[in-house]
């Protein structure tokens, strides 16, 4: 179970944010955005000199949600100390108002593989995670988020569906549940899964934020085709559509728009966070007439 | 069923080195494992050319984009990175450069690749506090020569037979009449790299001022660098390192070292 003396119980507001690159951090300094928060990849900002220090300047605007890419709760061989620690590092000086990380493995034979690698979905998996999601709470005496991945390979020997694996880590460990969206939407396709079960199976009072991504096909030779989980492009219609899905299930929640490749002007990343914002608030206002 | 711990080896082997055989087993129809394995590796490579290309940017525009891919491609598999924070990462690649053959008629390339280095790892530093002038006022005189500093993290010193500094700075504006006109045949120099609130500056030193720098920043005590360059402006170069914040720590040693002592310097 968590830390009973952990912080990180969600200051952010059930409203939309924006992932911060580097590409942009001197338009949101001269005019910071009206967003709820603001979320950037720890990993981005570790070590000293003028990126950690912009991130602090950001921090006096905004509340900063630091989303880890490299710890690898996944990995048979264990967490890395010294990644964690700097991680540890990263959030004394940040004071995010959320941390998270993936439910994933990019660590093996002492080597980052530089991407976040689908597990299988296997009781040995499942206590592995377990072990290192205490680990990284304890360390950094906090609550943490953990994302679903996205996926384009599924595994003979795994024993647990996707969204069992996620609710019983976020029951073992006392985590909470980042939902990515597209990452859903993306593995559905991928493997043919029902994504409104998948959203259905996870389980409420875990769910602590929301990501948003947009994602690119490929058709493959045979007619078919595979989604690539690239966050280079909007957020399309139907994964707007299983988002509206998952606010009526768990409420308004705070609510990130990722970018991460060919990034574009930061207007493009607000109108999307806008127009979450508009669904947040169609669900605020549904929820108001049921009560009434 | 393979363990967790064989299944994670037998998946970085093929995402290391694709000659490995795809092993994993998979569901998925439409594509083979190899083919699923190859989009992964295709994410990892791109993420790894991506932050070399960060580090090193002037020996990229050097040799070109589609040439650094390559050397950077048989790097990465001869050394991939041991941590997830890959602002350092590819430190070994100047000495890679070195030995890499279809590079070898750009002799200057590898100590390029070293000021980049010393500007990246000058850049990721950890933030500390200095030594200020105010706080050496207190030694007492006879005691100062047995002073010793531990230099900031983000500080450093180079040498190269080839004018890199300049080069670097040419290539980096991609100023094409500055690149032609430099001469690689003006001889050795010195550069001290440091980070002044977040920016980057890169100066020439010439040798005394680097030997001096050298020795302070290997930890000498200060009678042993000023005996070693003998020179009556080594004091103000003592000034101008603690005004411009080159150093974390000092200490005071009872028996200071001669010259003799700091071996090759």
């Amino acid at each position: 179970m968590a830390p009973a003396a952990m912080r990180g119980d969600d200051p952010i507001p059930a409203k939309a944010g924006v992932g911060l690159r580097f590409q942009h951090h001197q338009a949101v300094l001269e005019c910071p955005p009206d967003v709820a928060f603001m979320e950037v990849h720890t990993e981005n900002y570790m070590g000293g000199g003028a990126a950690i220090g912009c991130l602090e300047a950001v921090r006096r605007n905004s509340p900063v949600s630091l989303h880890g890419v490299g710890l690898s709760l996944g990995s048979a061989e264990g967490l890395d100390p010294v990644h964690l620690e700097r991680i540890k590092q990263v959030a004394e000086r940040i004071e995010p108002a959320l941390m998270s990380e993936h439910i994933a493995w990019s660590v093996s034979g002492g080597n980052y593989l530089a991407d976040l690698l689908p597990l299988p979905m296997t009781e040995e998996a499942l206590g592995v995670v377990c072990r290192h999601v205490d680990e990284m709470q304890t360390t950094l005496r906090r609550k943490i988020l953990v994302e679903n991945p996205s996926t384009y390979m599924q595994f003979r020997h795994s024993t647990i569906p996707e969204w069992e694996f996620m609710a019983a880590v976020a029951a073992r460990t006392g985590c909470g549940i980042l939902c990515d969206i597209n990452n859903i939407f993306v593995s559905a396709k991928n493997h043919g899964w029902d994504a409104s079960i998948y959203v259905a199976a996870l389980p409420i009072e875990a769910i602590g934020e929301i990501h948003l991504a947009g994602h690119s096909v490929r058709q493959l030779a045979d007619g078919g085709n595979l989604r690539i989980d690239d966050h280079g492009s909007r957020v399309i219609d139907e994964v707007w559509a299983l988002y509206a899905e998952a606010l009526r299930r768990f409420g308004p929640t705070p609510t990130l728009i990722e970018w991460d490749n060919n990034i574009p002007p930061l207007e493009v990343l607000l109108a999307q966070a806008r127009h979450a914002d508009t669904l947040i608030s169609k669900e605020n206002e549904l929820r108001r007439a049921v009560a009434a | 069923m393979p363990s967790l711990l064989e299944f994670q080896s037998a998946m970085r082997a093929q995402l290391l080195d694709n000659s490995s055989p795809a092993t994993t087993a998979t569901l998925a129809a439409a594509l083979t494992p190899a083919d699923l394995i190859s989009i992964y590796r295709n994410t990892s490579r791109i993420a790894l050319i991506n932050a070399l290309r960060l580090n090193y940017p002037a020996v990229q525009q050097l040799v070109g984009e589609d040439f650094f891919a390559v050397a950077a491609d048989i790097f990465i598999t001869s050394d991939p990175p041991r941590t997830a924070w890959l602002d350092l990462y590819g430190m070994a690649f100047p000495e890679f450069l070195e030995g890499f053959a279809p590079a070898a008629s750009l002799r200057y390339l590898p100590d390029v690749g070293r000021l980049e280095r010393a500007v990246s790892r000058a850049l990721h530093a950890a933030d500390r506090e200095t030594v200020t002038p105010a706080q050496l006022a207190s030694i007492d005189p006879l005691a100062a020569g047995g002073l010793c500093f531990t230099p900031h993290p983000s500080v450093s010193l180079l040498s190269s037979d080839y004018p890199v500094d300049a080069i670097w700075r040419a290539v980096r504006a991609r100023d094409d009449a500055a690149v032609a006109a430099i001469d690689l045949t003006t001889g050795p120099i010195s550069l001290l790299i440091e980070r002044k609130a977040g920016n980057i500056e890169v100066t020439r030193v010439d040798e005394r001022r680097r030997r001096f720098a050298e020795a302070l920043f290997a930890g000498h005590p200060l009678t042993a660098a000023l005996e070693l360059v003998a020179h009556a402006e080594a004091p103000a170069w003592l000034a101008a390192h603690l005004a411009a914040g080159h150093f974390i720590r000092f200490a005071t040693t009872q028996a200071p070292h001669t010259p003799a002592s700091l071996g090759n310097q």
